[in-house]
């Protein structure tokens, strides 16, 4: 979807038929060289555990509907999987029962979008990372790569997917909210662009002090990520992985990658040279033996 | 002449081309040996279970779980594997770079070996993706995935593959006897070998930069940045070992193949490669302990992970070291095996600790290989090892090349 | 996040460096132990490429036989019997024991001295058949004509020989005898690498590399096994 658009765009931008379409280049031209994600604002203060968003994301994208019983229990941590994208669990904390919605976070720099190799996982200009059942082999990289363990594979299909929240990507770009969101009765999930949400979190936690903890997961973690979390209790009680670095995890292999190409260049000319010495020294097998 | 067909059939001693083949195919030598017997019903069942895992999905006849995406057959097939492939880009380039004329006899065993490992190895890697028909993208698509270190690993293996096969091709030209192939293949094959070499540099490292992103799931003893550099400097040791093993094997099970000459030299060659795996060994152990202060884990050690990082570290690093570093001196050929096949097991449980035991190790629930995927690495071991044999016996790998080679290179 | 603490990203540098200068210590004992000359091979690399055809003396008006001796008629009718070059460049200093005193007679390929160093002896043949006239009594003393001057000081035998041209038509002369050491010396080579390989194997690999040369007096310090096997294949031979 996301590469049609873009195609279409490039299309119309290369060429640039005539006045009449300048309104739409000069949109499309805007859209292209904005870099500002979408995200949503999560607020556990807000959440009252409904497990609304659970059902509603089942229906969107034809999983199987949540079973009834299913419901969050302290103390057991339902995790997201290949049936569902989205996840609530509540956590006994210091402040009372706290409930965590948890699903993909859409780094901006997404661990999983640098290790595909078939562009498959990508991020989306919008904001979204999302998933392509065309180009993906099914190597599991994403899964390996990915410090938060979102992406869920499909073990027990002969045709299996990758499966994760996709931030109902066909639904924002047609300028929808998420399904999610938009079901969300105690407007605990808020969708905007990452900067309104960041500006909209401080503030609410400058509002309440007392009753946020000072601190937005999300605002840096992993490089930061479109999901944002506020909480009333430190974030190491929800079951937060708070040891993620706050460099986005590309880095980490970006050293790796930037010596490939001289060592091509280096390589081959180094060990030319070698050969061509040891060929004019005539030095026989004696040397090193 | 203008025929291809009829200057292969002319030259391999007027046979024509189709009885040729049928003579290729024609199995040689006993049937009833033990490893045949053993080989034979473990292929069987791996190839049911691979079929029941086309069916029915990876989840069915393996362990693997959301958290653990990766297991035996990435861990032990591709990076195990390929780390002991590694002997073909070492030998190469102390024949062919370094001018060892010592070691040329061993050279079209180990390109044999390592082209065969990559072939496999890759094939295992097709098992364990979960949409193999998309596998042709990342080469041929308009989905190059540049930023990822497993596109690199992919087109290096695809390229290795290649320039192997360009090494090896030259024996190929000697079996089915056509003089001009073999001289132009045979003038390819320094540019193979440099080209090899860069590759296997790059890919070597990069396996272990693969698990460079997983750096809270792996545990820190076994985790640093400086993983890619140790992936390639145990490959060369890694790959080293094999190549004493492979061979003393060889030695006994292809004895009709090895000319007399061979034969003598073979200890001299063992001895040779002993020292280069002592040296490397020596480097590592400090490249180890450079990672490990670096890392500033000292409290770690006292665990029973840390105790495990001891034993791999003083029993398969330093001890097998001391060995090849006595045995060399000594020259004692037993214990240069011995130390290599040490030296084979430490690299395994090396890649085993970064690939399977480290990763996710404070888990609940441990990832433990199923007997399934355990068969199936076997089939995939065995499948080689026949086809291995199948080539040896045929072309001349390890005997001598026919005569006529002999005065086409006297006349290069 | 709120403010930054305090960490010294480099604190391990320190030590860091310290493990780079003990690499760099223990790397030259290591090196050093590692490629000290392995004892066999000392001896063969500390002269490589000593003991070529090259330096072999082979003087003209000499007959060479194929037993490694020589024999040279004089003027006087006499002929003096000796080892020659290559035989005293493989053995190295060897003492002479003769076995035969003036008078005594001698048949060409009966034995007619013994050499020795330390475990291994050699026993020599006449090359000629006749009567013994003299034994060069400063091999006793000393041994260093025999090394030094072969051809001349360091004859052995004086004997006056029987049938003279009968017994020496096949021997060598002159360039035919440079030329037939040259092959011998190849020959010695095959015969050395498979000879250890029967009673040392470790030492066999190092000693001979393909193409590689030999040191002076490689057969010195070598088992008595392998004297026994050298005197078998070049000393054995009647000819």
């Amino acid at each position: 979807m996301n590469i049609n658009r873009r195609n279409f765009l490039s299309v119309l931008g290369l060429t640039g038929v005539s006045l009449y379409t300048g309104e739409k280049l000069v949109a499309a031209q805007k859209i292209g060289n904005e870099t500002e994600f979408y995200g949503v604002l999560y607020d556990s203060t807000r959440c009252v555990g409904c497990q609304g968003c659970e059902s509603v994301c089942a229906e969107e994208h034809g999983l199987p509907e949540p079973a009834p019983d299913d419901v969050p229990v302290s103390g057991a941590v339902r995790k997201a999987n290949e049936n569902r994208r989205t996840v609530i669990n509540v956590y006994n904390t210091s402040k009372g029962e706290v409930y965590v919605k948890n699903q993909c976070l859409h780094c901006n720099q997404p661990a999983c979008d640098s290790a595909c190799l078939t562009r498959a996982m990508s991020k989306t200009k919008e904001g979204p990372v999302i998933w392509n059942g065309e180009k993906c082999m099914g190597c599991r990289y994403c899964m390996v790569s990915c410090p938060f363990d979102v992406p869920k594979f499909e073990y027990h299909s002969s045709n299996p997917k990758i499966v994760k929240c996709n931030m109902c990507y066909d639904r924002v770009i047609e300028g929808k909210l998420p399904a999610c969101v938009e079901a969300c009765p105690a407007e605990a999930l808020t969708f905007g662009t990452r900067r309104e949400l960041i500006a909209e979190a401080h503030r609410r936690i400058i509002n309440d002090p007392g009753l946020y903890y000072n601190k937005i997961y999300g605002e840096s973690e992993a490089g930061g990520t479109g999901f944002l979390y506020l909480s009333p209790v430190p974030f190491e009680e929800l079951g937060f992985n708070t040891t993620v670095q706050n460099r986005p995890y590309p880095e980490l292999t970006k050293g790796f990658l930037y010596s490939v190409p001289s060592i091509f260049v280096l390589w081959p000319a180094v060990l030319l040279g070698i050969h061509k010495s040891v060929k004019n020294n005539n030095l026989e097998e004696e040397e090193y033996e | 002449m203008n025929n291809q067909n009829a200057v292969l059939a002319k030259d391999n001693d007027g046979m024509p081309v189709l009885k040729f083949l049928a003579e290729a195919i024609k199995p040689k030598g006993t049937f009833f040996t033990p490893f045949n017997m053993i080989s034979l019903p473990i292929m069987v069942l791996g190839f049911v279970i691979i079929v029941i895992r086309f069916i029915k999905g990876i989840g069915a006849v393996t362990n693997l779980t959301q958290e653990v995406p990766w297991g035996l057959w990435i861990g032990f097939d591709v990076v195990t594997g390929v780390a002991f492939a590694g002997g073909a880009y070492v030998i190469t380039f102390m024949v062919y770079i370094l001018n060892m004329k010592k070691y040329h006899s061993i050279v079209r065993v180990t390109v044999l070996n390592g082209f065969l490992a990559y072939v496999f190895y890759a094939g295992a890697l097709l098992l364990d993706l979960g949409r193999p028909w998309n596998v042709i993208n990342p080469i041929i698509g308009n989905s190059f995935g540049v930023s990822s270190i497993l596109f690199l690993v992919a087109w290096h293996f695809l390229l290795y593959m290649i320039a192997m096969l360009i090494e090896f091709s030259p024996t190929i030209a000697e079996w089915i006897g056509n003089q001009r192939a073999r001289k132009i293949l045979s003038g390819m094959t320094l540019a193979a070998v440099i080209f090899g070499i860069t590759l296997s540099t790059l890919h070597q490292s990069g396996l272990g930069a693969l698990y460079l992103m997983a750096s809270e799931k792996i545990h820190p003893l076994w985790y640093s940045e400086f993983i890619p550099i140790l992936f390639f400097v145990s490959s060369i040791f890694a790959g080293l070992s094999m190549v004493i093993f492979e061979g003393s094997i060889s030695q006994k099970v292809f004895d009709s193949q090895i000319s007399e000459k061979n034969h003598r030299s073979h200890d001299g060659i063992l001895h040779g490669l002993s020292k280069i795996c002592t040296v490397t060994l020596f480097i590592y152990f400090f490249l180890q302990v450079l990672t490990f202060v670096h890392g500033k884990h000292w409290d770690l050690l006292n665990s029973p992970m840390g105790y495990w990082y001891l034993t791999e570290m003083i029993g398969f690093v330093l001890l097998p070291m001391g060995l090849f570093f006595y045995s060399y001196r000594k020259q004692n050929i037993f214990l240069i095996k011995l130390a290599a096949l040490i030296t084979m097991i430490g690299v395994i449980i090396n890649r085993l600790n970064v690939t399977v035991v480290g990763f996710r190790w404070d888990a609940a629930v441990h990832y433990f290989p199923s007997w399934m995927e355990i068969v199936v690495t076997l089939t995939v071991l065995f499948v080689e090892i026949w086809i291995f044999r199948w080539i040896v016996t045929r072309l001349p790998v390890l005997r001598d090349s026919p005569s006529w080679v002999k005065k086409q290179s006297s006349k290069l | 996040m709120d403010g930054f603490t305090y960490i010294n990203i480099f604190d391990t540098k320190g030590i860091e460096y310290l493990v780079i200068i003990g690499f760099l210590l223990l790397l030259i004992p290591f090196w050093r132990s590692l490629n000290k000359p392995l004892t066999v091979r000392a001896k063969v690399m500390s002269t490589l490429g000593v003991l070529t055809s090259n330096i072999l003396k082979v003087p003209q008006g000499l007959f060479y036989s194929r037993n490694h001796t020589w024999t040279f008629l004089e003027k006087s009718g006499v002929a003096s019997v000796g080892l020659d070059d290559l035989l005293l460049h493989i053995t190295g200093q060897v003492h002479v024991n003769n076995l035969k005193v003036p008078g005594d007679k001698v048949r060409k390929g009966e034995r007619i001295a013994e050499i020795a160093q330390n475990g291994g002896h050699l026993l020599i043949k006449s090359p000629i058949s006749g009567e013994i006239q003299g034994v060069n009594k400063s091999l006793r003393e000393g041994v260093g004509a025999l090394n030094d001057d072969p051809y001349g000081g360091g004859w052995i035998y004086k004997i006056k020989p029987e049938k003279w041209t009968e017994e020496t038509n096949s021997y060598f002369l002159a360039n035919e005898a440079t030329l037939w050491f040259k092959t011998e010396l190849l020959r010695f080579k095959d015969f050395i690498a498979m000879s250890l390989n029967k009673y040392s194997p470790e030492t066999a690999m190092v000693i001979l590399q393909e193409g590689g040369e030999l040191a002076d007096n490689p057969l010195s310090g070598m088992p008595a096994e392998v004297w026994h096997d050298f005197q078998e294949h070049f000393l054995d031979k009647v000819s």
